[in-house]
């Protein structure tokens, strides 16, 4: 772990003409054009559920708030894991950033893991697909945008994980960085795509053995990409990333809250008010 | 991108944040089980409304201000975030009027067959 002499200032840059640093003001102009990109996609929604076409679905047949409320709580903690993570890392604590990191990631993908159950149920229980109803269409199109959203998160998130085992000194590599990062996403892949959804079907009685047995090869393959993440995540020597690298975490960081606040309008606008 | 600034005071870091960020979690968690309970009891709509957006609204301010930092930092960083949001919340009152009015309602499944029928 690198140390430093002196105090960083985390929110100000006296460099910048601004006093602003430049990453954390690129990422503040990207989130204020992304709330119009999600203005959009919610008003209409809105627009045609204040105007159901004729044939439209009916949401509160087809949603299950109790898995949504349970989804919605898993991504504010993971929000609390981020802010952590940026709290380690501004004291250089570099393991706590780690563990940090780590937890929002498998909290991402608990999240997603409940969109891909919740997609699937939709499609093969109820019936509704992105092309048979007006609601599907506007539905999907607006909860997907945000689950790619927090899949690119998870990704970015892996990648700022790997870089922290960046040696102080040397080069650690292109090929192993790739390798690590290739077992970090798998992992995280088979956590959201298999083991979260095979979860909440057996937590709605589906036979435990059964899904084992049905999803053994992604699972097998999960085991051995987190046996090479253990691997990779032995302890090794003094590594360059560090209290300095604060503010690409906070950076990070930012867009991961932003879309748990996104989510936050979405649960309220598109699941909630059905049930009034 | 440029260097963090330094100041000469050695040795110190910025006081942690932990149990803060821990119990501002805690509320944002007792505010969603508050707005998911509500939408379930037999009160007047209107007020059910008002709540989850008052609601929704607090814990969006809890976590862009707390969270995202924007609390401790400039005051530029809220202003340029504001602005996305309010064109954004512009949209969509925008959007919601015109396609609230008469002529912006899709059309009955009969007022539809007899457009058609007339229209050819």
């Amino acid at each position: 772990m690198s140390s430093h002499a002196a105090t960083i200032d985390h929110h100000h840059d006296a460099t910048t003409s601004t006093g602003i640093p430049n990453k954390k003001l690129l990422w503040w102009a990207f989130l204020a054009s992304d709330c119009m990109f999600f203005g959009a996609l919610i008003s209409t929604h809105l627009v045609y559920r204040l105007n159901p076409p004729p044939g439209n679905a009916i949401p509160t047949q087809v949603f299950n708030i109790e898995l949504t409320s349970f989804s919605t709580f898993i991504l504010l903690m993971s929000s609390l894991l981020m802010a952590l993570a940026v709290n380690a890392i501004q004291k250089g604590n570099i393991r706590s950033t780690r563990t940090m990191l780590l937890g929002t990631m498998f909290f991402g993908c608990i999240f997603l893991g409940g969109q891909v159950y919740e997609f699937a149920h939709f499609v093969a229980v109820k019936k509704m697909t992105l092309s048979n109803s007006i609601f599907g269409s506007t539905f999907y199109t607006l909860t997907g945008t945000h689950g790619t959203h927090v899949a690119i998160g998870v990704l970015l998130l892996g990648m700022m994980y790997v870089r922290t085992f960046k040696p102080a000194h040397g080069e650690s590599g292109l090929l192993r960085n790739f390798a690590h990062l290739a077992a970090v996403c798998t992992v995280m892949a088979v956590s959201f795509i298999w083991l979260v959804p095979s979860g909440i079907e057996a937590i709605y009685g589906a036979p435990v053995g059964e899904l084992l047995s049905h999803h053994a090869v992604p699972f097998g393959i999960g085991a051995v990409a987190l046996a090479v993440v253990f691997w990779f995540a032995r302890s090794g020597g003094e590594v360059e990333f560090g209290e300095k690298n604060a503010i690409d975490v906070e950076a990070i960081g930012l867009y991961w809250h932003f879309v748990d606040i996104v989510w936050i309008i979405i649960f309220t606008a598109v699941y909630l008010l059905e049930y009034l | 991108m440029s260097a963090p600034a330094t100041t000469a005071d050695a040795g110190h870091h910025e006081p942690s944040k932990f149990h803060f960020y821990i119990a501002i979690a805690m509320i944002l968690s007792v505010i969603t089980g508050v707005e998911v309970v509500l939408v379930y009891l037999p009160i007047a709509k209107w007020f059910v409304v008002t709540a989850l957006v008052v609601l929704s609204a607090v814990k969006f301010m809890f976590v862009i201000f707390f969270f995202m930092h924007l609390r401790w930092d400039k005051v530029f960083c809220t202003i340029l975030f504001f602005i996305g949001l309010v064109l954004a919340g512009g949209t969509m009152w925008a959007l919601l009027h015109l396609f609230g009015a008469d002529a912006g309602k899709p059309l009955s499944a009969a007022a539809l067959d007899f457009a058609r029928l007339t229209v050819g």
